[in-house]
């Protein structure tokens, strides 16, 4: 495609110059500049075809390949993850509201969702005898979780996001606070406590309760209303974001100042874009609560805010379709690491990937593959020569065919491990840093006592592992690529 | 005479113990266009930022249309009828060009958030209004604004089509009185001589009442009927434009009594 | 009485603490307005140099060193190793951001923080560390001090007391009289300007991280040196210093020895005189009642807006 000729749209008064000085040339270069430049050959025919797709054509996929989930996993425990997870996409995008849209840092997002969860379980659970019914405890409990959502922005409305950032982290810790000593408010039981609430209800309509398990099993029901659930949210949310609100909440992220001068109230857009978010972070509290029939307070951990934030960036914060993905992506990610032989799969995928990005085919990779493997096999070989027992510790699988190449002791000395650790830290700060040969030398020892570490420290440790992983996660993103895998690039002054 | 839309009476505002704006008269009447001018410093961004409420003065009275606006919130005043643009051009980069100018109409628009979950048909409506209301105003900038342009991000924009969007952008809130700051700052000759028209025609076509901050003498010889001259925070000359630029005042302000100051 | 002033010498100890994390926020988000949710991180990782170093020199019950030397080398350690860790963290986590906008560095301190804590529980363990400072010299630095009152003052809380004091004397030395500090002043005020007129902003970041990290350190010590340290307890430190600071007045030095004083108070008579149950309701009061009736803190100064 000829890129100078302008589009037959605006050709009639290009041709025909109109009244007015003729275009300088700065003003052409100017426009040039302006016009999309779309990608040339078929990849560029393909990228033009997806884009017309309309957004609910792929949303309506996405649910139809999501609904099949059920029907080719028997396992409960699968789709117990699978429902999981569509709370984790209805949570992810009342964050991306905050976050994405409006630009607020709200680091309580959690309490939210706890919120919600604590109002379902004290007014339907065996515990204090309340049996109120669905219909009513759903939207009641996310309208007090947008309450709630209000009174915390409240104190920081006129405050940049740095402040905000402050209070609501200090709610979140509120909030566990709260709901660990809540058996004790003035000498009523309000929480459980650090026990918290193990006998909430099932969800219950016009006098049908819907079962959590089924032959005791996972109820698919719960899988399916998640994910009407979650469709509703994304329809809604879609809707508001192409509404003056949601307009009004990305001009408040631009610019709040600018925003404010074009009449937009800016304090009270920002506790909107605050309390909507916490009012969908309560619904999702509410489904949840009621599958798994129990809440604790540890379930509203800052482990929890983390997890979400890495699927929000990563998705691209902003873009409701990649916040969405983010949420599969991590959740996937986060029981991948759990299960040993598929967390070490992943792990070499990953490197494996990650080195022939960075090199290409060509004579630097092999050189890198070459020299890590001899690297491997030699150390591999001088520690057999000292003792057996310090090779000896894997079995079976892909950690069979590696056996003879990581070292994996029977019993790790703890110094050791924690020399090594160091060590990689160090090694992989380095081959940042380094470029050219001398990375090329750091980088086969590095991978070795990265593959050293994952197998065993990580993989035995899947707990802080999977969360050392989800920290780096978003450190690299922000620093490669902040607008993760399908935000649209932004541009910022400032 | 015709109606003094904007009227400011004594104002003085001071930061520390800078005094920015001291005991400042300004009248502008209704489809007047006053242009202020003025050396660097000489407190004329402070002036517009004191009229749309991001400042408040420290004495004195700002009155729109013989009510006084001191003390309302920025937004409050723009939907009073009080519009400007940014000098150093704060535009909503990550928007498009059009949504730019769509979330301007947020002041004098209704839907609230429910309305917009469930798409009322009074909520569709009021889309479809701020939607051609939007093209209306991106028409008005003719072929340069025109069409194609529309659904880009506004970091799209050259620097002259982005002032031009701001104009835009700001003519959405249907204001009375239009604040322009540096409306042809870093503009060439071609787009300088486009901008000029433009401003008149914003008065004909558009009936807004204009107040214009302006560095470049020609432009504000093609549009003023009437200017006024800042320096120190103070008026020190009021007039046709022939009158204020031959005034000894102002010369020495600009030239600063001997140091040659080009701007 | 007596109860109220144990309760104000554990609330000055704590509250020294505090004033030391909430200086190193200060001086960070001074120089790069960043909060750096990293900060209580360093201080859990330095209360964890400062435990291993106790245990290669034989431990408190039994050390190979003169007791005042051994506590001088444990908090030395404590602030070159967390000193280091800020600079690696500046270096690698925020500087690629400097220009970057607002929330990326805010999160990438997020992952920095997560990183940390799970890098020590994966390392260390779960489990807490206790210095056993009661076993220094058979328990002297118990039972030394003196009585006011006829409340016991052990010698250990004067000296901890005393020496966050000495060390933020220093600070405020080397902010306020060198000129170091000078530039640091000046890139607070107006980083652009300050780069301008040939401060080199790179060195004055990493000074600033040295400095703000280096008094994380030592507050991980004297924090070990009351209760036990473990990997999660950076989260919960960070989040009272940086209330500390907000509280003071965020930038202001002495706004964050005063914030950090008036929480650990808050704090202790909490737990004293209520329950210490409910101790951080209070002091998310006290920040909340700053918000809406002060919130440029008690030190700080009120921003004009920039158009």
């Amino acid at each position: 495609m000829s890129e100078w000729l302008p589009p037959e749209s605006e050709s009639p008064e290009e041709a025909v110059p109109t009244t007015g000085p003729a275009v300088g040339r700065d003003e052409w270069v100017a426009r040039e500049g302006e016009r999309r430049v779309s990608r040339a050959g078929w990849a560029g025919t393909v990228e033009e075809r997806l884009r017309r797709v309309p957004w609910w054509a792929w949303l309506m996929l996405f649910v139809a390949a999501g609904s099949l989930m059920p029907v080719f996993e028997s396992s409960g425990y699968v789709r117990l993850v699978g429902f999981n997870t569509v709370v984790y996409m209805m949570l992810a995008l009342g964050l991306n509201l905050v976050v994405g849209w409006g630009g607020l840092l709200d680091l309580g997002y959690i309490a939210f969702f706890g919120v919600g969860s604590y109002v379902y379980a004290i007014f339907d659970s065996a515990k204090f005898g309340y049996h109120v019914p669905s219909i009513l405890i759903i939207p009641a409990a996310t309208i007090v979780g947008a309450l709630v959502g209000l009174l915390v922005g409240l104190p920081s409305r006129r405050l940049s996001g740095d402040y905000l950032a402050i209070v609501t982290l200090f709610f979140l810790e509120l909030f566990e606070t709260v709901a660990t000593n809540g058996n004790q408010i003035f000498g009523h039981d309000i929480t459980g406590g650090s026990f918290g609430i193990s006998t909430v209800f099932p969800l219950s309509f016009a006098g049908h309760t819907l079962a959590v398990q089924h032959n005791g099993i996972f109820a698919v029901s719960y899988y399916y209303l998640a994910i009407v659930m979650f469709v509703i949210v994304y329809v809604s949310l879609f809707f508001v974001n192409n509404s003056r609100t949601g307009r009004a909440w990305r001009s408040l992220r631009e610019d709040p100042l600018a925003a404010e001068v074009m009449g937009m109230p800016v304090n009270w857009l920002k506790l909107t874009s605050f309390a909507t978010g916490a009012g969908v972070a309560a619904l999702a509290g509410t489904i949840s609560t009621a599958l798994n029939a129990s809440v604790y307070p540890l379930n509203f951990s800052p482990v929890v805010l983390i997890t979400l934030y890495a699927m929000v960036i990563l998705g691209g914060s902003g873009s409701q379709p990649g916040v969405v993905v983010g949420a599969f992506l991590v959740s996937v990610l986060l029981q991948v690491l759990q299960d040993p032989g598929q967390a070490r799969v992943l792990f070499y995928l990953v490197i494996v990937v990650g080195v022939i990005a960075a090199y290409r085919v060509s004579v630097r990779l092999a050189i890198v593959a070459a020299s890590t493997a001899v690297f491997g096999i030699a150390t591999h070989a001088i520690a057999a020569s000292f003792h057996h027992s310090w090779v000896d510790g894997a079995h079976g699988g892909l950690a069979g065919v590696l056996a003879n190449w990581v070292v994996v002791p029977e019993r790790l000395t703890p110094w050791v491990g924690q020399v090594a650790y160091l060590l990689l830290l160090v090694g992989m700060l380095c081959a940042t840093q380094l470029r050219g040969r001398l990375r090329l030398v750091t980088l086969p020892p590095t991978l070795y006592l990265a593959a050293f570490v994952w197998e065993n420290q990580m993989i035995p440790n899947p707990g802080p592992a999977r969360y050392i992983v989800l920290g780096l996660l978003l450190i690299v993103l922000m620093i490669v690529r902040p607008n993760g895998l399908l935000g649209e690039r932004r541009v910022e002054i400032n | 005479m015709a109606e003094r839309l904007l009227e400011l009476d004594g104002v003085s505002l001071a930061f520390g113990g800078l005094r920015c704006v001291s005991d400042l008269d300004l009248h502008v009447d209704e489809g007047e266009i006053v242009s202020v001018i003025g050396p660097n410093g000489a407190g004329k961004t402070t002036l517009f930022n004191l009229i749309t409420g991001i400042y408040e003065p420290d004495e004195g009275d700002i009155r729109l249309a013989g009510e006084s606006i001191v003390g309302l919130q920025p937004h409050q005043i723009t939907r009073r009828g009080i519009a400007r643009t940014f000098q150093t051009l704060r535009l909503f980069l990550n928007l498009t060009v059009k949504e730019n100018v769509m979330t301007a109409a947020y002041g004098h628009t209704k839907a609230g958030i429910f309305r917009s979950m469930l798409r009322t048909p009074g909520m569709r409506r009021e889309e479809r209004e701020i939607s051609e209301l939007a093209n209306q105003k991106l028409a008005f900038f003719g072929e340069r604004l025109m069409g194609y342009r529309w659904n880009q991000p506004a970091y799209s924009l050259s620097y002259a089509n982005r002032r031009r969007l701001e104009i835009a952008r700001a003519t959405a809130t249907n204001p009375r009185l239009l604040l322009l700051d540096e409306p042809a700052a870093g503009m060439n000759p071609v787009e300088t001589h486009e901008i000029t028209e433009l401003i008149g025609k914003l008065r004909t076509e558009g009936g807004y009442t204009i107040l214009v901050i302006e560095h470049d003498m020609h432009v504000v010889e093609g549009i003023s009927d009437r200017v006024v001259a800042l320096d120190h925070g103070t008026k020190i000359a009021e007039g046709t434009f022939v009158e204020v630029a031959t005034n000894q005042g102002v010369i020495e302000a600009y030239l600063g009594l001997g140091t040659a100051e080009t701007k | 009485m007596q109860f109220f002033i144990q309760l104000s010498l554990d609330g000055l100890t704590i509250g020294s603490v505090y004033a030391l994390v909430a200086l190193g926020y200060t001086l960070i988000y001074g120089v790069l307005k960043l909060l750096n949710f990293a900060h209580g991180d360093v201080f859990m990782v330095g209360s964890f140099i400062g435990y291993g170093v106790l245990q290669a020199l034989g431990g408190a019950s039994d050390p190979v060193v003169p007791v005042w030397l051994l506590l001088v080398l444990v908090t030395l350690a404590a602030m070159v190793g967390c000193a280091v860790l800020g600079v690696v963290i500046e270096r690698f986590a925020y500087r690629p951001l400097r220009n970057a906008p607002r929330i990326a560095p805010l999160i990438s301190a997020l992952g920095v923080s997560f990183f940390l804590s799970n890098s020590m529980q994966l390392e260390f363990g779960a489990q807490q560390f206790n210095y056993a400072s009661y076993n220094l010299s058979g328990g002297a630095l118990y039972f030394h001090g003196f009585d006011l009152d006829h409340v016991h003052i052990p010698l250990l809380r004067i000296i901890t007391i005393g020496s966050a004091f000495a060390l933020m004397v220093v600070l405020w030395f080397l902010v306020n009289r060198t000129r170091t500090g000078k530039a640091m002043r000046a890139t607070s005020f107006d980083r652009e300007a300050a780069a301008m007129l040939g401060i080199d902003i790179d060195r004055v970041i990493v000074f600033t991280f040295i400095l703000g990290s280096a008094l994380a350190g030592a507050a991980g010590v004297m924090f070990a040196l009351r209760v036990p340290t473990f990997a999660a307890v950076g989260f919960t430190t960070g989040l009272k210093g940086f209330t500390a600071a907000v509280i003071g007045g965020i930038g202001s030095i002495p706004g964050a020895m005063v914030g950090g004083i008036l929480l650990g108070c808050a704090e202790s008579y909490t737990a004293g005189y209520w329950t210490t149950a409910w101790s951080d309701l209070v002091v998310f009061s006290i920040l909340i009642a700053f918000m809406i009736f002060r919130p440029q803190g008690l030190f700080g100064r009120v921003d004009i807006r920039k158009v």
